[in-house]
């Protein structure tokens, strides 16, 4: 049993293909990186899976339940995402950002959700930082609160929708540090990012996704010692220059 | 030709203090009233302009024109004769009609609330869609997510609005002169209209004039502190 599969999607915009047919599988602790030019549905594929864009064709199953067949507040609660812009409750502290989902959607008493948002602080650096609204924090350190707001819910997987693209590059190596951790750890991780680094050391698998369709896909060290396909390969070189 | 300003016609003032308090009382209430009224109706009308659908959005949208393109006079006006609204007497001490208290916070409050509508509808808009977005993504309802992420910040965003608002009703209540209701304007002009008193006319309005300063000042500084209290450290609203 897979803890995530995906089969056969399509989704469209209007006349826009965004996903074609794409289909794959991840087993609990997995960590699968997507990676893909802008505009080749990696986010769309993300946002599938935790139905806040919905498909077209296909299906989706968690721990071989059809996504459609729950309740998309119950999916959601199982399924955590991780933003690129962060998406923080402005009007609320790290620890109430960790707490408001706690509180409304587990309904834990206060003090046990005031502890545990604590102890999740604790676990991404920001012990001393409960009390700061986001405005006050640094982007790095906003988003290691979304992180610990996703992973507060104790969801069996995680999405993390380019994590660090909207981060100065000197934040970037603590959201890293955090999100390698997670995968030592054994959290089930579905990652749209392109910080190769971290596909290198914490990937289970690389899927290299262009204009919707999956057209690559294994462990990172054939992705990127060995590519079949010279598509694959022009991409990643151009990312390496990148980075 | 008398003087436009005769010692007697201030001290007349200054003697009838009691009686223009007395019209400022009614003028507070009715703006209370009214602002409470608008509140009451205007918020949820401006989250039903954003998240509603269907009939209930474009009556919400339908009324809201109509209130907002008649003059607030007309309305208030035609509430006054036109509903059926039991005659219910006169409050003592404050002189104060109560049909025409109730047609004056239902016309003011009404139309408030049409205003109130908007801006609370603008400010909801105004919050970037990530914030919905991350309310669902941990699971929270489409209800759950607007009532802790979007409304807390949608009524942080409106106090600006609001205050202007606040201002309007505020002075707007001086209509009510249309309809008898013994609020500020209409007492002053009980007492320039008393026999040999037409020469305080001035002196009278000026003196309503600084009441009605002296509170739209007092309650917009309140207002602005309590904006600040509120705001979100670190934000730059």
């Amino acid at each position: 049993m897979s803890l995530l599969r995906i089969e056969n999607v399509d989704k469209s915009y209007g006349d826009e293909d965004v996903l074609h047919d794409v289909s794959f599988a991840m087993e609990t602790q997995d960590v699968e990186v997507i990676v893909g030019p802008s505009g080749s549905g990696k986010s769309t594929l993300l946002r599938c899976v935790n139905r806040l864009t919905e498909i077209d064709s296909g299906a989706i199953y968690l721990n071989d339940e059809e996504i459609h067949s729950l309740d998309e507040n119950e999916l959601r609660r199982r399924v955590g995402m991780v933003f690129q812009d962060f998406s923080l409750f402005a009007h609320l502290t790290a620890r109430g950002n960790i707490t408001l989902g706690l509180r409304e959607v587990l309904e834990l008493p206060k003090e046990e959700a005031v502890a545990k948002a604590d102890d999740y602080l604790d676990r991404v650096g920001l012990a001393d930082q409960g009390d700061s609204y986001p405005a006050e924090l640094s982007g790095g350190q906003q988003q290691r609160v979304g992180i610990a707001r996703a992973l507060a819910m104790d969801p069996d997987l995680l999405l993390f929708d380019e994590p660090t693209s909207a981060l100065d590059p000197e934040l970037i190596g603590d959201v890293l540090r955090v999100m390698n951790d997670l995968a030592e750890e054994g959290m089930t991780m579905l990652c749209v990012t392109h910080e190769m680094g971290f596909a290198r050391s914490a990937a289970s698998t690389v899927t290299f996704l262009d204009e919707g369709r999956i057209v690559e896909r294994g462990p990172p060290e054939q992705l990127f010692e060995n590519p079949e396909h010279d598509r694959t390969n022009a991409f990643l070189g151009e990312l390496s220059g990148l980075h | 030709m008398e003087p436009v300003a005769l010692l007697s016609d201030w001290q007349f003032v200054v003697s009838n203090w009691r009686f223009l308090l007395l019209g400022t009382v009614v003028t507070i209430l009715l703006t209370l009233s009214s602002l409470s009224l608008g509140f009451l109706l205007g918020f949820p009308a401006g989250a039903i302009e954003v998240y509603g659908d269907g009939w209930l959005k474009s009556a919400v949208n339908t009324v809201g024109v109509i209130l907002r393109g008649t003059p607030i006079v007309v309305l208030i006006v035609l509430f006054f004769f036109a509903l059926p609204i039991p005659r219910l007497g006169t409050v003592p001490v404050i002189d104060m009609q109560m049909n025409a208290f109730i047609a004056a916070t239902l016309a003011l409050g009404l139309r408030s609330a049409a205003y109130q509508g908007q801006v609370f509808r603008g400010s909801i808009q105004s919050i970037a869609s990530g914030q919905m977005e991350a309310a669902r993504s941990i699971g929270m309802t489409k209800l759950q997510a607007v009532r802790h992420v979007i409304f807390p910040q949608a009524v942080r965003r409106s106090l600006p609005g609001f205050q202007n608002e606040f201002t309007i009703v505020l002075k707007d209540t001086s209509v009510a002169f249309a309809i008898g209701l013994a609020e500020l304007l209409t007492r002053a002009e009980r007492l320039y209209l008393q026999p040999g008193r037409d020469t305080a006319v001035i002196e009278v309005i000026i003196v309503i004039s600084a009441i009605y300063f002296i509170l739209t000042f007092t309650t917009n500084r309140a207002l602005d502190r309590l904006q600040q209290r509120y705001a979100i450290p670190g934000g730059n609203e």
